[in-house]
């Protein structure tokens, strides 16, 4: 039986957030196993050299990076290109911020446990490095649709782009959520 | 004028969602850094209550039951 053409319509914001949530928790299931990954190897010792307060700096940042997603996306959705791109480019200068912390954070790691002795450095390194090339492709995601093209279908009042996108920043956060606890508060 | 409102009232609620975060966020550093041994059941925890709050009202899972909200 035919499906009628407005209800495909009608469905197809559903069937692409369902789609985008699959794609989400695959993905997820990655960040699972390497998290387990660092108790299965380690089990929660932890080396005293981890700079705590920078951990919970870049977190704060990615927090933060979350709140200013959610509201390019909210003026998106309300037709508001202003507020959108601004936010947005204040979502990508945090996100930036988070990386350089992640760079200060390898540079100390390198140093007290390098990944190539050490069981944690190993766990470390791969899990860090895991999450900041999603944080770089969410970045790419992030400037793409800023590009003109998408504000044509955003004044149309076709946000699903951006909804997509932001949707995956906030999927890095909720991974840097797990993340943080487990490599730099664990004992 | 309405929509406007509606929109004003969501910019609003990520405010207290990001504070509701950053206060999870510093109980699990004081935890954490607090409890040098047998710290992570409590911090297992405190990563799904933080969590929790960016999937409902930032990823909106919600919308997966109920597409119109």
């Amino acid at each position: 039986m035919a499906i009628p053409q407005d209800r495909h319509v009608e469905d197809r914001p559903a069937i692409n957030r369902l789609g985008l949530w699959l794609f989400i928790l695959s993905d997820g299931f990655l960040f699972v196993v390497l998290l387990t990954t660092r108790f299965y190897m380690q089990g929660v010792q932890r080396p005293a050299e981890v700079n705590q307060p920078l951990g919970l700096a870049i977190s704060i940042v990615l927090l933060l990076s979350s709140l200013f997603a959610y509201r390019g996306e909210t003026a998106a959705a309300y037709g508001d290109v202003k507020r959108f791109r601004r936010n947005i480019l204040v979502t990508i200068g945090l996100g930036a911020l988070f990386l350089a912390g992640v760079v200060i954070e390898w540079a100390e790691g390198f140093h007290f446990f390098p990944p190539q002795s050490t069981a944690y450095g190993t766990v470390f390194f791969t899990l860090t490095g895991f999450h900041a090339f999603h944080v770089v492709t969410g970045l790419l995601a992030l400037v793409i649709i800023l590009l003109p093209g998408q504000q044509k279908r955003l004044q149309s009042g076709n946000h699903w782009g951006v909804e997509a996108m932001v949707k995956y920043w906030h999927f890095v956060d909720v991974a840097w959520v797990f993340i943080f606890p487990t490599l730099y508060l664990v004992s | 004028m309405a929509r406007k409102g509606d929109l004003q009232r969501k910019l609003r609620l990520g405010y207290v969602v990001f504070g509701v975060l950053m206060v999870i966020e510093i109980v699990e550093y004081v935890v954490g850094t607090g409890l040098r041994s047998g710290n992570w059941p409590y911090l297992g925890i405190l990563a799904i209550v933080g969590a929790w709050p960016i999937l409902r009202y930032f990823m909106h899972i919600q919308q997966l039951r109920k597409p119109k909200e």
